[in-house]
This record gives structure tokens, sequence and C-alpha cells, in this order.
């Protein structure tokens, strides 16, 4: 007698799972373990920082990506990892070029969300009423490290409000770039603004233009404003008078159209913060205003041309010799970042020991705290590029030549706007197509910037 | 002998015209094998290979120094579920408002294509508080929901103007032969849609991988970066532009678009210019 009773494999279970129903489970758990990713950050964060450590909290920073490249390495590498492992908090650093910083500044600060920390290139009072006092940062390093240097002092305090509407770490001095060949061979150096006009259309002749920008960038709005100064010519007062219609901006007026007609060329009004590295760097340019990045990257790229570039202050004018920085690169922290007070401590102790920082950016960072690094001028003396001793000159200049955008005034929220909005570039720049006459171009800015300061005095910020 | 003539008309009018428009690629290509010291010779640019050149140090840059790859994964994930979105949106909107919605249907069609109007540079500060209150700062979800919000009003207009081409009398076949409506659609409507559909793909991709305003304001975070913002935060590091490795990362994604474009120009004319001639 046969059985025909379907026969049951009992060595199998019911829900077993077969090869290609194993392959799609699999394949489906990646799909989710890997793109649950995209919607929530830490679905696949992977192992924690610190081994064995539970962090007490994050703090988020936001910043530009340094033009050398070593020091980002250094600052989200090394010292963030060994400060947060000390601090017991998760560092996170990100990074966006420049010119969209203000953009995605004002993005969160329209969210009331981002960061707890953010980093802008030049002071930001409009930001305000949304950031915390940074008076108590301020007072902490005094206390270790002496007195702020006065440019970064006047850049970040309000004099009305009696707040520090940001903090800056670090600012750059702004030298003089040129071509000591070039101007060897004219027999002058770019020591006054008399000398560089004189040199220029000779210099053009020999297709090497001066290049000085006065276009809608930030370059030129610091080149253009450390020209009138040299000649006396002052945006406001120090008590925040509208200064701007005056003989002296008359003079810095015509003294810039006759250098643009004189040697320099069109590129000029469409200048971008790229236009002075890479008019040195291909050799075209005998002259710019630039921080040191000019000479640092020539120094990777091209040896031989950097040994030729050489730096000096701000040309001497009428009024004297007065510079601006070329960076006044200022963290600020919102007042609804959620680790303000892991944020203070944070930049009390970067600025206290700022070393690492200054030698990292290969002396791009001057320390807003001049006691912080040690002996600058030696640690400048040893750089091993030739010519020896070239960047020496970078303390001279931060320490007597640089004030800051809005002196002999505060770079109050007006300055911040007028900055931003490009206005003086504008001038000279209407002046220098002819546009416009200096009697004109300084009577019609005068009204345009005293609006500016009005608005702002209306709202209590000067 | 005229047939010959008019070739040769055809080639001389439309020569400089590819000549102009290719330009920019061969000088990106050319420009991405530069050395340094190359690249800022003025006597060297643009035309010949001088000192250290050609090199592929920069693609090495690239690849190995940056999170290119990952930003081109983000964006091809964003891209490709944007489409998505915007197909399953638009689709139906747009032949909606053609042959369901009568005669304001048309009104509503342009009130939407006015939407698309409204530059981002306005609308990324608001966008930014809501994508911030919603949680999704930093993450991709926020531009997988923020970008439909300008593909579905230019898709949904174009497909409008694309449904009006085809035949009342072939949908009203089918519906009288007992098909129901969404059987018309998806049998007799899409299938002789596909030249507009194609178009809605390749435009939304387009649109996708230009945005830089909202990519920038949502996301910081380097590995969640699209290639519009990760490119522009590694390769511009304060006032020094990195040229070469620059060129190159515009340069990689825009040849597949560029073939993709090629492969279906014919289609992509005739969905653009499908509401055009009736």
């Amino acid at each position: 007698m046969t059985d025909d009773r379907p026969r049951v494999d009992i060595t199998k279970a019911e829900d077993e799972v077969t090869r290609s129903q194993l392959l799609r489970r699999a394949a489906a758990g990646a799909i989710v373990l890997v793109y649950g990713g995209f919607g929530a950050k830490t679905a696949v964060a992977g192992a924690p920082n610190f081994r064995g450590k539970e962090l007490k909290g994050t703090l988020k920073i936001l910043q530009w990506s340094h033009f050398v490249p070593a020091y980002d390495g250094w600052f989200d590498n090394q010292y963030t990892k060994r400060w947060g492992q000390a601090n017991d908090t998760d560092i996170i650093v990100d990074h966006v070029n420049q010119a969209d910083l203000p953009a995605r500044v004002a993005a969160e600060a329209a969210a009331g969300k981002g960061h707890d920390l953010v980093a802008l290139l030049a002071p930001a009072p409009q930001y305000e009423d949304r950031v915390i006092d940074h008076k108590e940062i301020v007072q902490e390093v005094r206390h270790k490290r002496g007195k702020m240097a006065d440019v970064c002092y006047r850049s970040a305090y309000n004099p009305k409000t009696k707040k520090f509407h940001g903090f800056p770490d670090f600012y750059a001095p702004d030298p003089v770039d040129y071509r000591t060949d070039l101007w060897g061979q004219v027999g002058l150096k770019p020591d006054t603004w008399d000398h560089v006009l004189k040199a220029a259309p000779k210099l053009r002749q020999m297709g090497h233009p001066v290049g000085i920008g006065m276009s809608n960038e930030i370059d030129s709005n610091m080149a253009m404003m450390a020209l009138m100064m040299c000649f006396g010519s002052f945006i406001q007062s120090s008590k925040a008078r509208v200064t701007l219609n005056s003989k002296a901006t008359r003079e810095a007026l015509t003294f810039g159209r006759d250098l643009f007609r004189k040697g320099m060329s069109n590129e000029i009004f469409a200048w971008t913060a790229a236009s002075n590295n890479q008019g040195m760097l291909a050799g075209r340019l005998s002259l710019a205003l630039n921080a040191i990045s000019i000479p640092r990257s020539a120094e990777s790229t091209n040896p031989d041309l950097a040994k030729t570039i050489g730096l000096l202050p701000i040309p001497k004018g009428p009024h004297g010799r007065l510079g601006l920085e070329h960076v006044m690169h200022t963290y600020m922290i919102w007042k609804f970042a959620s680790n303000k007070k892991m944020a203070v401590k944070f930049l009390v102790e970067l600025e206290i020991k700022y070393r690492g920082a200054f030698e990292a950016s290969k002396f791009y960072n001057f320390p807003s705290f001049p006691a912080s690094v040690q002996n600058i001028p030696v640690r400048l003396g040893r750089d091993p590029h030739p010519p020896a001793g070239k960047y020496k000159i970078l303390q001279t200049i931060s320490q007597k030549y640089t004030k800051n955008v809005g002196y002999p005034g505060y770079s109050n929220a007006a300055i911040g706007e007028i900055f931003d909005t490009f206005l003086i570039p504008q001038m000279f720049a209407e002046v220098a197509q002819g546009k416009r006459t200096p009697d004109d171009a300084a009577r019609d800015y005068q009204r345009r910037i005293g609006t500016v300061f009005e608005k702002w005095r209306k709202r209590g910020k000067i | 002998m005229i047939e010959r003539r008019e070739k040769l008309f055809s080639y001389l009018v439309l020569g400089p015209f590819a000549i102009v428009l290719a330009f920019p690629f061969y000088w990106m290509l050319w420009t991405s094998f530069k050395s340094d010291i190359d690249l800022y010779n003025v006597n060297d640019v643009p035309f010949a290979f001088g000192k250290g050149s050609p090199t592929t140090r920069n693609y090495g840059f690239l690849f190995h120094h940056t999170q290119y790859l990952t930003w081109v994964k983000n964006t091809a994930f964003v891209g490709i579920v944007v489409v998505l979105i915007t197909l399953a949106l638009a689709l139906p909107a747009g032949y909606a408002l053609t042959r369901l919605a009568g005669r304001w249907g048309q009104n509503v069609g342009v009130g939407i294509f006015l939407t698309y109007l409204v530059p981002p540079t306005l609308l990324f500060l608001p966008m930014s508080w809501v994508i911030a209150h919603a949680g999704l700062q930093d993450r991709l979800l926020s531009l997988i929901i923020v970008f439909p919000s300008f593909t579905v009003p230019f898709s949904t207009w174009l497909l409008m103007g694309f449904f009006k081409t085809i035949p009342l009398e072939l949908e009203d076949a089918a519906l009288v032969d007992g098909a129901s409506r969404l059987k018309t659609l998806l049998h007799v409507v899409f299938p002789i849609s596909v030249p507009g559909i194609l178009t809605v793909v390749i435009f939304s991709f387009s649109l996708v991988l230009n945005d830089f305003v909202y990519a920038l304001a949502f996301i910081t975070t380097s590995s969640a970066k699209t290639i519009s913002t990760g490119v522009s935060t590694e390769l511009i590091r304060g006032d020094v532009f990195y040229w070469q490795a620059l060129m190159a990362a515009t340069l990689i994604p825009s040849i597949p678009l560029a073939l993709l474009y090629n492969a279906f120009l014919n289609r992509f004319i005739a969905g653009f210019t499908g509401g055009a001639f009736r």
C-alpha cells in the first residue's frame, strides 16, 4: 500500500528563506540603511568619535574655506578634535566659499536655526540683535592676554549700545604686493601714491599695468577706502557723522581717475576677489593691494615669480599712510545657538593660544590679541622663502598702518551696509569712467551715505 | 547643385553658432589638463600646452582630495527623485488643466507658470525658515521637497501645451471603446506624449543640476552637498581659485547631460514646440 499524501519535509521550517529571497531582503535592508542616511543624518553615522565616551554636546561651526588648505586641515582635524576631546564635545566644522557666506548666514538668521558659531570675513553689526553680546569673551581673553588690537576692537564694538556684536579671532594685514624686478626697471618704489602714479604709465607700457579694483567686491572696497584715507578723506567722523563730501575726497577721486587713465586697464571695473591673485600669478600685474595669498600661492606654483614679489605698507598719501585690514574674521554666536556656553569657551581658548593658527595659516591670521602669539617678528623672520625676511614687514603694517573700516569711527551698522553695497568703489568707478566729476560724485554719495546713516540712527544702532 | 549650395549655406550659418556654443566646453577641457605654471602663463593661454602640461593631476586632486564623487552621487539622487515627483504631479495636472478644467484651466495654467517666475533669491530666506522648522536642514530631503516648487510649475505649463496637440478624437475613440479615463491616459495619451515627458525629464534634471541658492541655504555638511555648492566650497579657497579642477568638475556632469540632449534632440524639440503651432 502506498501513501499518496503529500510529503512534508520536516527538516525545512515553513518560513525558511530561499537564497533569492535572502538576496532581495539584504538588498532592501541595504537600501534602507544607506538611503535612510539621506533622511536621517545619523542613520549610518558610524562609530562615535571618541571611543568609550558619551559626549555631552555638539558644537557646530560655519566658516570660510581658508586660502591655505593646510589651515583647514589643522583646524578641522587637529585643533577642534583635540579641543573637543578635552571638553567632551563633538565639534562639527562646515565650510562655505567666502563669497557665499553672507547668503548662508542670512538664511540662518531668517530661519532662526543653524550653527552655534558663524564666522564672516568682515564684521556684521546688522546682526547685533540676533547675536549674543560677546563682551564676556573679550574680557576673558583680555584678562589673560592684555589689550585687544585697536583695529579689532573698533570693528566689533558698538559704543552706542555698548555691545560686542562679534568676536574677531584674527585679521589679515593688507600690504602692497609689487614686482620688485619691474619696479626696479622704472627706478621707483611704490612707497607713495605719487610714485605709483608716476610709474604706472611706464609699467603699463611695459605690459604690466597696476591692478587696483574699482568694482563690487571686497578687495576693491578695501583698496578704495584705504586710498581715500591716505588722502585724508573719511566716510565718517569719530562721532559717526558723515564727512564724505570734502576736498580730500575730491582729491582722492581725481587721483583714482588719473591712475586709471594713466596706468590701469578696463579690467579693474570687472575686478573679482581672485583678480589680484590671478593678475600677479600670471606675471601681468606690476602691483596689487592684497593680503599675502599672492606670494604664498606663487611660492607653491611658481617659485621664480615668488622671489620677485615684494611686500610694502600702503603707499603714503598727502594725509599719511593709512591702510585697512584685508580680512576681519569675525565669529558670531547666535542667540538661538543651542550650545552658547561651549561656543564662548571655544573662542576664548582658541584666542588665548593662537600660535597654532598663526603658523598653520602661514602668517595670514594675525591674532586679534597680539600677545596671544609670542615673538611674532622672530617667527615672521624664520620664513624659509626667499628673499629672506620678506614677511617681517607684516608686523610693521599690522601695528602702524592697519585701521578699521569706518576709521576714525567704529565699524558700525551703517558702515557695514555701505561696505556690503559697495558704494565707495562704485563712486570711484563712476568718476574714473568719466560718468561724473569728482565734485558731483562726492556730493551725491554724501547724500546716499547720509541716508544709510539716518536709517541706522533711527534704529538706535549708531 | 542647388542642394549642395543649400547645404553649404546652412553650414555657413550654423558653423559659427556651433563654434561659439562648443567653445566653453573646449576651454573647460583644455584648462582641466593644464599645470598651474602653464595656466598662468599669458603666452600659452589658451591654445597650447606649455610647461608641465598636459597633466591629469587636476583630476587626481578632484577625485582624491575632495568629496567630488559623493557630490555627484547626491546630485544624481536628488535629480532622479525630483524628476519622478515632477512627473507624478505635472502629468496629471497638465492633463487635467488642458482637458478637464474647461476655459479657466488655461488661466490657472498661466497662474501656475507665474509662480515659476519668482526667483529663488527672493524665496530662499522664507524657505530656509520652513526647512529649519521642519527639521530638514543639512539633509538632501530638503532639496527633494523644495526643488519641485519650481520644476512642477514649468513642467505643468509645458505639458499643457503638449497635451493640446493631441487630437481629442483619439481619446474619444478609446472612451467609446470602453476604456476608462485612467486607461485612456496610460495607453493612449502618455505613449504619444513621450517627447513632452522627455522634455520634462531633461529640463527638470537640468534645473536641479543648476540650482545653487537653495543648496547653499539648506546644506553645509560637505558630505551632503551637491555638485554646485561642493565644488565652490572646496575649489574656491578665499581668493584662490583652483581653476583646472573647477573646469574638470563642471565638465564631467555636463557630458552625460549633453549626450542625453543629443540622443533625444528631435523629441526634445517636439516637446518644446508641441503647443506652439496648434
